[in-house]
């Protein structure tokens, strides 16, 4: 057994990747979870979430032994996340692939633990774009779906001894919220805190009602595929996570610039000058596609993928010489709600980033209640991979609640664009 | 003897306990006779021929045999008891299910196709359930690169050092009263030492007498209990002697795709195994009656059938034979014509020798007469070697279900634990509560060599709780093992 000499890394990259699997404490049994077709409808997306803590006494304090053992109780509650998909022994109709589902059969979470030579406030001032999927395993399911993981956890140690939980989640199995609070459970119970139970019920009922075949595509998706079992966009351009903040000064002159009185929230306003912005690099975006998430309408199922899916289009006006206020009032009151009809859709389709620039609502998404041993992230940003050429947006809360992280997800070759235009508006604005 | 006639229930019984006992049968008749005899001399006459004897004579006549009593009681080996035992708790942080196991081998590169699938079968038909575990290590991936020398050590320490601390606190002994200490592990030999391992971790005396055992495989077991019990015998009273077997599994990854030295990987299991002897019956649970050790080495077959090598790319592994079966049965055989002897009732032996007699005679008009064990024990604990040396061994034995239920039961919960199993297999019945005073254990090791060892215990006490390894899992078994596991 002979051991090649290991290369030296580039210098500031993440290096020293192990990985290992960590499984539910107890044995699940013969369990087969149903994926709805809401969940189907997004499987070509997975969500890439990093968390940073800060250096000091409690990171030192945390080892990766300190944050595996609590994951063996956790992955009892969410033991469909422990599994894999599989697909159904026989297709449900002529010429459909056989319908996947998910064995939970406790194959387990993989761990991965790597190391950066750099200080982790120097990492977060670059605010180089691509730094999400150094801290999250960039990986998809498939080819060999069997042996695919749903969920990467990336600990990542930096010089200073701060540290990074970057979380690879497909988004097949759960929506941000989801995921989130799937996260935060997991933190409550390394508090030694006994967290809330686990509703996996009422299950998922498979065939929920299906369009024909043949109908074409709800207007806020675009149709790919067929896809087989390598689940991710087909090879376009290559695309990058680019996180920046929008201040609460910033918020401030948004709001009062509208001569519409405060009709939009700060989801509208941001994503309307991101809307604004992107139509003047590009000619024009017509209309967006905008993902919501409704507190409303959950069903309180732990798992479960129940964002709002719409379109807004600007009928008239081009948006790049439109108002940010007028956006806003547009994404605010004109959303045209397409969700049941995406669900019902039999074909494979990508939501983001597919027919048109999509934004994604994560205002009231508790992304800051991951605390790890009292100690909360000074800054978390969710990106995701495979979004479509059209890219996406997503406006997030940020540690203090009071600005906004937004992470746009952009073909590589346009994000320097993008900073430059955002430079510019995010001052003036 | 199925060709005789079969004569009445009744009469075969009370010929069973006329020869079992046939001491007593002859004794006490004679006895009677004699009382008989001097009782009609009258105690005048008695008393005469006492007055007329010299002195000398009655001096002798009262000296020779009470010395020859003491002489005899004082050179006889002492007993030796087992104060109690502790098994490794198994966490579920190291806990390997099926579908993990096959996910892990896959991302292994030496390993192909026909190599996973080969495990696959393998691990469908092994008998080892989901909740098996495995160490830190083995939990990266790939597995060989983290087991170095520190993760072994982080091993022992997991396995070895919980189930002595488990030890300590149940027998209430401390370390300094140690005396002896036998520790077995077949493949990790650090430097310093195992014992000193546990030497430095428990701070034992400095004139503890203490021995490594290595490369003696899964029936080690029982080994270290004989070395144990021979240093007890001739120790004075109250000697402690401290036996660990385990198996450390991290250094002992095959990283190659020869399929014969596939199988440790899929069958092997973390797990470990303390037990405190003593020469004193004080707050002893079980009497050490005997221990058999069979070699058959001397016969190259039986030498070659679990072997050590490289594999043609170099890689260590262990080498199973086909025919590692036949062999077992051999051994086995090998071991019960020492054993038997020792334990069976006489009614057996005589029907064991009369039916070795008439085949001999008769040349094949009758099947070997297979000593009816459980005559002799109550319990069974047969290595958890796998599911084809529990079967082979049922069948050889004529063991019911129920009296092998405990192998396959620890094979199930624990996996192939090597030498401690047979420790796992008397928590089970002991959790259980099917342990009584007075019931007989019988543990049968099997190892590379080839070993077949064998020991008798007692039962003094038995446990007063379910607490121990199977403390959370008990109230599940017995569980139907299907032929091939789904998955």
């Amino acid at each position: 057994m002979v051991f090649e000499q290991e290369e030296e890394p580039a210098p500031g990259a993440v290096h020293g990747h192990r990985l290992s699997t960590v499984v539910p404490s107890s044995v699940t049994g013969e369990v087969d979870y149903a994926l709805a077709d809401a969940d189907l409808a997004f499987k070509l997306h997975y969500l890439r979430g990093a968390y940073y803590y800060p250096a000091g006494d409690v990171a030192r304090g945390i080892t990766t032994k300190v944050l595996k053992d609590p994951m063996f109780p956790w992955l009892d509650d969410y033991f469909p996340v422990a599994g894999r998909v599989r697909r159904a022994e026989e297709a449900e109709a002529e010429g459909r692939a056989r319908r996947p589902y998910i064995k939970c059969n406790d194959c387990g979470v993989r761990i991965v633990e790597a190391k950066c030579n750099r200080d982790m406030d120097d990492w977060l001032r670059d605010g180089a774009p691509g730094r999400l999927t150094q801290l999250c395993y960039d990986k998809v399911l498939g080819p060999e779906l069997f042996f695919s993981p749903l969920l990467y956890v990336q600990i990542t140690n930096f010089k200073c001894g701060g540290l990074a939980l970057g979380f690879s989640w497909a988004h097949l199995i759960g929506d941000v919220a989801s995921a989130a609070t799937c996260f935060n459970k997991w933190a409550q119970i390394l508090s030694g805190k006994k967290p809330e139970v686990t509703v996996l019920t009422p299950e998922n009922k498979p065939l929920q009602g299906q369009s024909q075949a043949g109908a074409a595509a709800p207007r806020c998706v675009k149709q790919v595929g067929p896809i087989e079992d390598l689940w991710i966009v087909p090879a376009g351009r290559d695309m990058a996570c680019y996180s920046f903040h929008v201040t609460e000064a910033t918020l401030k002159k948004l709001q009062q610039q509208g001569r519409h009185a405060a009709a939009a929230g700060t989801f509208e306003l941001v994503s309307a000058l991101l809307w604004q912005t992107v139509a003047r690099i590009r000619g024009d975006v017509q209309a967006v596609t905008v993902v919501k998430h409704d507190a409303a309408a959950r069903s309180g199922r732990a798992l479960a993928n129940e964002m709002k899916v719409g379109y807004v289009e600007a009928s008239g006006s081009s948006p790049a010489k439109t108002d940010v206020a007028e956006l806003a009032a547009l994404l605010a009151k004109g959303v045209v709600d397409e969700t049941a009809a995406v669900a019902a859709f039999p074909g494979d389709v990508l939501v983001y980033g597919g027919a048109h620039l999509t934004l994604v609502d994560m205002e009231r998404v508790d992304v800051y209640g991951l605390e790890i041993k009292g100690q909360r992230p000074v800054h978390v940003e969710y990106g995701m991979d495979g979004v479509g050429e059209e890219g996406a947006v997503l406006v997030q809360p940020n540690a203090d609640g009071r600005g906004r992280v937004v992470t746009a997800v952009f073909p590589k070759d346009e994000v320097q664009s993008l900073r430059a235009a955002l430079g510019s508006a995010l001052q003036v604005a | 003897m199925a060709s005789m006639s079969s004569p009445p229930k009744g009469l075969m019984a009370v010929c069973r306990r006329v020869v079992n006992n046939i001491v007593a049968v002859v004794a006490v008749p004679l006895a009677a006779a004699a009382l008989v005899a001097v009782a009609r001399f009258g105690p005048e006459e008695l008393a005469g021929r006492l007055r007329v004897a010299r002195p000398v004579h009655l001096f002798l006549a009262a000296f020779l045999p009470a010395a020859a009593v003491t002489v005899y009681l004082m050179l006889r080996p002492r007993a030796v008891y087992l104060v109690d035992y502790a098994c490794f708790r198994t966490a579920s942080n190291c806990r390997v299910p099926f579908s993990t196991f096959l996910e892990h081998a896959k991302q292994l590169p030496v390993l192909n196709e026909r190599s996973i699938r080969f495990m696959t079968k393998l691990l469908e038909r092994s008998g080892l359930g989901e909740e098996t575990c495995l160490p830190p290590a083995h939990h990266y991936i790939p597995t060989y690169k983290y087991c170095t020398i520190d993760a072994a050590r982080g091993e022992v320490d997991l396995v070895v050092f919980s189930a002595l601390d488990d030890l300590f606190a149940k027998t209430g002994i401390s370390p300094d009263a140690i005396d002896i200490l036998v520790v077995n592990c077949s493949l990790f030999c650090p430097t310093p030492s195992f014992v000193d391992m546990i030497i430095n971790r428990y701070k034992l005396r400095s004139d503890v007498r203490s021995m490594h055992l290595s490369g003696m495989g899964c029936s080690a077991g029982l080994i270290s209990v004989g070395l144990a019990r021979n240093l007890l015998q001739v120790a004075p009273k109250g000697t402690h002697a401290l036996v660990v077997s385990t198996e450390t599994i991290t250094p002992n990854y095959y990283v190659g795709s020869e399929r014969a030295m596939l199988l440790p990987n899929c069958l092997f299991r973390i797990g470990g195994a303390a037990a405190l002897l003593s020469n004193s019956p004080a707050k002893a649970r079980f009497r050490l009656k005997h221990v058999v050790r069979t070699l058959t080495g001397a016969q190259d077959s039986a030498y070659t059938c679990v072997f050590q090598e490289e594999d043609d790319k170099g890689n260590v592994g262990i080498n199973l034979s086909k025919d590692l079966m036949t062999i077992a049965g051999n051994a086995l055989k090998a071991n019960i014509t020492a054993i038997g002897p020792l334990v069976l009732p006489a009614s057996e032996q005589l029907l064991f020798a009369l039916s070795f007699i008439a085949r001999k005679v008769l040349s094949g008009k009758f099947k070997p007469y297979i000593p009816d064990f459980r005559t002799a024990f109550e319990h069974f604990c047969i290595h958890a070697g796998g599911r084809a040396v529990i079967d082979e061994l049922q069948r050889s034995l004529n063991l019911s279900d129920e009296q092998v239920e405990a192998s396959r039961m620890a094979l199930h919960r624990f996996g192939n634990t090597s030498s401690s199993s047979l420790w796992y297999e008397l928590a089970y019945i002991e959790a259980k509560g099917r342990m009584r005073k007075g019931d007989r254990v019988w543990m049968i090791g099997f190892g590379s060599g080839f070993k077949c060892n064998s020991a008798a215990w007692e039962c003094i006490e038995p446990a007063a709780n379910a607490e121990g390894p199977w403390a959370t899992s008990i109230h599940r078994y017995p569980v139907d093992i299907p032929d091939v596991l789904k998955h």
